[in-house]
């Protein structure tokens, strides 16, 4: 029965569709993420498609988003009404009855306290029990709704990586996908709930009043409409500002905390501990006098509440008096009417809470929903063609650029590996190789020209089955918090031990795996960090064996290895690379010849040639002697 | 169950470091707290007053058939009294909040600096995805508990007395039906809140593990990818995230048990005591007015407990945020970090190191340096390699003070490292790390860190010495890149410059550490770095971890480190024609 949360929204994808149209002009470019969240573009720019002011569309998304569980949150909300409009009854039964008994009493009329008395208990009951389950349902609608978000966006962020993501920052990306998400459980809870159960609530009491005293009605609903609408919309529109600003700035400090706690070994060194934490308690302040402003607003808010509530009855009680004595109202009937008018406040009151809530909660779905709406660096076919076996690779005129207005990485690069070469690309840094290899696991898309991959375009081929055949040791390898185990198997979930322990063996990690004390169950820390570089590194390679794809691409594998480990690991991957097309990207040129057989230099972005690994480390050895005897 | 006997008792010891912690800390700001609660008080009285002129209105308008007219002092009343409740429940929320976010901000900083205190190899071990959740989210925790729920506790415990002050002469039936409820709330609240603590630090436990994973698995998007295991890992975040809602929903559902209790007892001794007063009226044993009175205060008893049970969930999830963050409280500074200590570095010209039988392990690991003895002279670069793991960053972070030897000594200039002032010895230091952190700024922001007051020509010197000035042309805004985590956006080669322009920044330093400078450059790259060296030879004392030995053969001295022990040292002339360590290594990187 569990619904996987893409289908959350794949369920509401008909319906915001009107909403996206009119976002479209605004979508230029991931900076105009933030522009959704601006609480009031600039006047004067013209008016957009006719959009509803109440309902805009980063709320109907959200809607369309819980749309799956109306029912729950429908539920919830009757309990909420329930449990409310029992509580007013609860007042105003009980002043009528106090009052009809005291009128009783004095005149000596029999009276039928029974009903009253039962109806009281009821609505005692009624009130405990709807307040509980309220409670319940729509905490459960909200958790369901909202559970697998996270993780959905998560999802689509994962098409995005690196090419459409680059430009954030991962604490960023990380308080969207966070506080983000958390600031959109309010809406529900918060927002909406509070909201039907004062207007449904209020027009209730103000029935009630319309059947007993016209004039009361209008006074009421006058004073719920200052203290419901009017006052939370005056507190909104001056908190707007300040609630939009936190929300970024709060996302801003947690990247500058992040900087403190992992940069704190080099902030030690340059002697900047002190200036980063000036930094941070600047923001800090910042964001906290915008909060500490919005608290003003809610407490002046929240005590006018009361205040309406107080000067909502003095009227009230006047009407109802003067009716009183004209004879036209029971006596009882005034007192019930006063606690029906105080009672009614009590639905209203959580309004300008909510309101709060308001404009955080846009922010935070618009950013939320603007990132998930991030197209793709590339479509991905549905399916592709199954795959030789035999991987040549083949770069024909590839130009690559990672923004329009940068210089080329790539620039009509042609290069042909037939499979089974073994290949170093060497060049300065800079000089494109590393965009190489961006184009040919299909990172980046190229501006023109192609990458071939056993004979198909790599546009024609799903991302995924072909980064299964490339395995790739990267420059600085990334490792996660968990069992070297586990790292390990990231590539090659279904890896046995035997292979485990061969994968191991070859990238020469047997005497790591021997020092650490849980062996291969021993958590490697936070990216890694309770190893060293080196050890990153073979750990990596080991990865990448165990992923036995039939392209191996080396991104300066030996970097960080002393001369005696280097070497030991280029006959290690001389092995590994045995029956496969390898592809090394180096500028270390010892070793090279016993790795591949061909090099090509690559400089400002083109390849300029292509020799026999023997000529040019001839070539170079040349070079360099003359270098040291000059 | 077999272990179920020793468990509670380290939870109950566990739970307590938090309590006691905030209960510290709430003592900070007890005036605004006291004074929040005289202006509750006069709220409460406030509203007595209210509720007694209304009653007398009504009495008086409707039983007595008092013209409307001469009743204006009560009307009068009623208006004054709802504006006095007005500006005293705005002041006693603001006296509170502003007291309660200057503690909050003191908190910040100062837990972020016992988090620091760990220093760069306690840090390392930490996740920082769970500090920041816990410096963000539990400190925002820890304000709505002292801004909220402490003012709303002493409003719970000060109203429903103040008004039974006046209950009870007006009716005392009701006041006892109030007074023998009240108790009850309380009792009952305690006892489910007991089980809704331990859930819910268990909830904030699962928080926390939940931010550090997703923070991770962003940082490594790439390489899942790379790996085919990003769908992987997203369902194991998936399992984390439902194990997060469940977990939500068991605090949850035990914070609203204790609600329904208190509803409950609330909700039922209104309804007794408006029957009750009822029939005494009818009876004639009762006035209105008194009846009138005591229902409308009847509500006003409950309502701050109500308040304070809707709030639990404040509570607890303080209380656990607290046990989080006390522990940063007391971590004892990492030696080196904080300690202040008199001597001056006496560091005009470039000084001498002298490292003698050195010995330093780390985190119950194996020692990285074992009676590690050396001279680094000045206006010499000496290289120190061998094979990964040998022990020469370690020695560089002890250079750095970073932590401190376990055995012997470093001295500069003939003063132990351990008594000079660690800021005045770093400040005449500059740094290459192995990998460089890209800190949140510009390509400016991230060289001035080494140098806050170097103007544009040192920053232009510093670019092009470096060469970064021929990556900076390349980026789109120039100096004013932004720059993203870990460099995204450049290259291991293009980190390199940057750490070695933030060095050359650093004109005052006399003290070059560099661990593998040359990493991820090319050989033209190289070369100008080492030129780079080799002129600051002339004016610093140069300590260079190399692993390519062509880095090393530039250098004047060579040491090679096995084990943690210096094996081998000298020239790179002589070492290469020796039959030692160095001259095996050499081998091996020209074949």
């Amino acid at each position: 029965m569990k619904k996987s949360p893409g289908a959350i929204f794949n369920a509401a994808k008909p319906r915001p569709s009107k909403g996206e149209a009119q976002e479209a002009p605004s979508k230029k470019s991931p900076g105009a993420i933030f522009n959704a969240a601006k609480p009031r573009p600039p006047k004067g720019e013209a008016q957009e498609a006719p959009s509803n002011p109440l309902l805009p569309p980063v709320l109907r998304r959200l809607l369309g988003t819980l749309y799956p569980y109306r029912g729950w949150m429908a539920g919830g909300a009757a309990l909420a009404l329930l449990a409310a409009l029992a509580a007013i009854g609860l007042m105003a039964v009980s002043g009528w009855f106090i009052a009809a008994m005291a009128v009783a009493g004095a005149g000596g009329i029999v009276i039928n306290y029974y009903t009253p008395a039962a109806a009281i208990r009821a609505f005692a009951l009624l009130r405990t029990g709807g307040r509980y389950g309220e409670r319940v349902v729509t905490h459960e609608a909200t958790l369901r709704g909202l559970a697998g978000l996270r993780a959905w966006l998560f999802r689509r962020l994962i098409p995005l990586a690196p090419a459409r993501l680059s430009a954030l920052r991962s604490a960023e990306l990380f308080a969207r996908l966070r506080a983000d998400i958390d600031a959109l459980e309010h809406f529900y809870l918060a927002v909406l709930v509070p909201a039907a159960v004062a207007l449904l609530t209020v027009a209730a009491a103000v029935l009630v009043c319309l059947i007993v005293l016209p004039a009361a009605a209008s006074v009421l609903l006058l004073g719920a409409l200052c203290a419901g609408v009017l006052l939370p919309v005056w507190m909104q529109r001056r908190a707007a500002h300040d609630a939009a600003q936190a929300v970024r700035e709060g996302a801003a400090l947690r990247g500058l905390l992040l900087d403190a706690l992992r940069g704190h070994a080099e902030l030690l060194a340059w002697g900047g501990v002190a200036a980063h934490s000036r930094r941070i308690d600047a923001l800090a302040a910042r964001v906290d006098a915008r909060r500490s402003r919005i608290e003003l607003l809610q407490a002046v808010t929240g005590g006018a509440v009361g205040l309406f509530a107080q000067l909502t009855l003095l009227p009230v009680l006047a009407f109802a008096l003067t009716a009183a004595h004209r004879g036209t109202l029971a006596p009882s009937l005034v007192v019930m009417l006063s606690l029906l008018t105080l009672a009614s406040f009590e639905v209203i009151a959580p309004l300008s809470e909510a309101l709060a809530q308001w404009q955080a909660t846009l922010v935070a779905g618009a950013r939320v929903f603007e990132l998930a709406d991030t197209p793709p660096a590339f479509v991905e076919p549905d399916s592709c063609a199954p795959l030789a076996p035999a991987a040549a690779i083949v770069f024909e005129g590839a130009r690559l650029r990672y923004a329009a207005d940068a210089p080329w990485a790539l620039d009509r690069v042609d290069l042909a590996l037939a499979p089974g070469a073994r290949v170093a690309v060497v060049g300065a840094s800079g000089a494109g190789k590393s965009s190489l290899l961006a184009a040919l696991l299909k990172l980046y898309p190229l501006q023109e020209g192609r990458v071939l991959f056993a004979g198909q375009s790599v546009q024609a081929l799903q991302g995924d089955v072909l980064r299964r055949r490339i395995a790739v040791i990267a420059q600085q390898p990334v490792l996660f918090n968990l069992s070297l185990l586990e790292n390990l198997r990231l590539a090659a979930p279904e890896a046995d031990a035997g292979r485990i322990e061969c994968a191991v063996g070859l990238a020469q990690l047997d005497p790591f795996v021997a020092s650490l004390p849980a062996g291969y169950d021993t958590v490697l820390g936070e990216g890694g960090a309770l190893v060293s570089g080196g050890e990153a590194r073979r750990i990596a390679i080991a990865r990448a064996l165990l992923q036995d794809a039939p392209v191996l691409v080396l991104d300066e594998p030996t970097e960080g290895l002393d001369a005696r480990t280097a070497h030991d690991l280029y006959s290690a991957l001389d092995a590994a690379a045995r029956n496969r097309t390898l592809l090394l990207i180096t500028h270390r040129l010892s070793g090279l010849a016993r790795l591949v057989d061909e090099v090509v230099v690559m400089e400002a972005a083109r390849v300029i040639e292509r020799v026999p690994v023997s000529d040019y480390l001839a070539r170079e050895r040349t070079a360099r002697m003359a270098d040291s005897g000059g | 169950m077999p272990a179920a006997g020793p468990i509670p008792a380290p939870r109950a010891r566990d739970a307590a470091p938090g309590a006691e912690w905030l209960r510290r800390e709430a003592g900070r700001i007890r005036k605004p707290l006291l004074g929040a609660a005289l202006l509750t008080g006069l709220l409460a009285l406030a509203l007595v007053a209210q509720a007694w002129l209304l009653s007398g209105l009504l009495d008086q308008a409707v039983f007595a058939h008092a013209p409307l007219r001469r009743l204006w002092p009560l009307w009068l009343g009623l208006l004054l009294l709802a504006l006095l409740r007005f500006g005293l429940s705005v002041g006693a929320r603001r006296t509170v909040f502003r007291a309660a976010q200057r503690l909050s901000q003191d908190l910040r900083a100062r837990l972020l600096r016992g988090a620091q205190g760990l220093g760069p190899y306690g840090l390392r071990a930490q996740s920082s995805g769970e500090l920041i959740t816990g410096l963000v989210d539990g400190i925002e925790a820890i304000l709505a508990y002292f801004a909220r729920y402490l003012p709303q506790l002493g409003s719970a415990l000060l109203v429903p007395a103040l008004l039974a002050v006046f209950v009870f002469p007006a009716d005392w039936l009701s006041g006892l039906v109030l007074l023998l409820t009240a108790p009850l709330i309380p009792l009952f609240m305690t006892l489910v809140g007991k089980a809704a603590g331990q859930a819910s630090e268990r909830r904030y436990a699962q928080l926390r593990r939940l931010g550090a994973a997703f923070i991770e698995a962003l940082g490594g998007l790439v390489t899942l990818r790379q790996l085919g295991a990003a769908d992987r890992f997203a369902r194991r975040l998936d399992g984390e995230s439902e194990e997060y809602r469940l977990l939500t929903m068991q605090v949850l559902r035990i914070a609203f048990l204790s609600t329904l209790v208190l509803e409950f007892f609330c909700t039922i001794s209104i309804a007794v005591v408006a029957v009750l007063i009822g029939f005494r009226l009818l009876w004639g044993e009762l006035h209105l007015r008194a009846g009138l009175f005591v229902l409308l205060l009847a509500p006003e008893f409950y309502l701050p407990l109500r308040a304070l049970g809707g709030m639990r969930h404040t509570r607890m999830d303080a209380l656990a945020a607290a046990q989080h963050l006390s522990a940063l409280d007391d971590i004892p500074s990492a030696p080196g970090a904080s300690l202040v200590r008199g001597a001056r570095a006496p560091l005009e010209a470039a000084p001498e190191i002298r490292i003698e039988r050195v010995s330093y392990a780390h985190g119950g690991r194996a020692a990285a340096l074992r009676d590690c003895s050396i001279v680094l002279e000045a206006h010499r670069v000496t290289a120190l390699v061998g094979a990964t793991g040998a022990g020469k960053s370690t020695l560089l972070n002890l250079l750095l003070g970073f932590a401190v030897p376990d055995g012997g000594q470093i001295c500069i200039d003939g003063v132990d490292l351990t008594v000079l002032d660690p800021a005045q010895w770093r400040a005449r230091v500059a740094w290459v790390p192995q990998q460089t952190h890209v800190f949140e700024g510009s390509v400016r922001d991230n060289l001035l860190l080494a140098a806050a007051d170097a103007d544009a020509d040192a920053l232009r010197r510093a670019a092009e010495r470096s060469g970064l000035a021929a990556v900076i042309e390349r980026l789109p805004k120039g100096w004013d890149t932004p720059l993203g985590e870990r460099g995204l956006g450049l290259s291991g080669g293009e980190l390199q410059r940057l750490a070695l322009a933030r060095a050359l920044l650093r004109e005052r330093a006399r003290v070059w550490l560099l661990d593998e400078p040359t990493a991820h450059l090319d050989p033209d790259g190289t070369r100008a770095v080492e030129a780079v060296i080799r002129a600051a030879a002339a004016t610093h004392t140069v300590i260079l971890v190399a692993h390519r030995l062509s880095a090393a053969r530039s250098a004047d001295w060579v040491a090679v480190l096995r084990d943690g022990r210096v094996i081998e040292q000298g020239t790179p002339r002589e070492l290469e024609g020796s039959r030692g360590a160095y001259a095996d290594l050499l081998q091996a990187e020209l074949s």
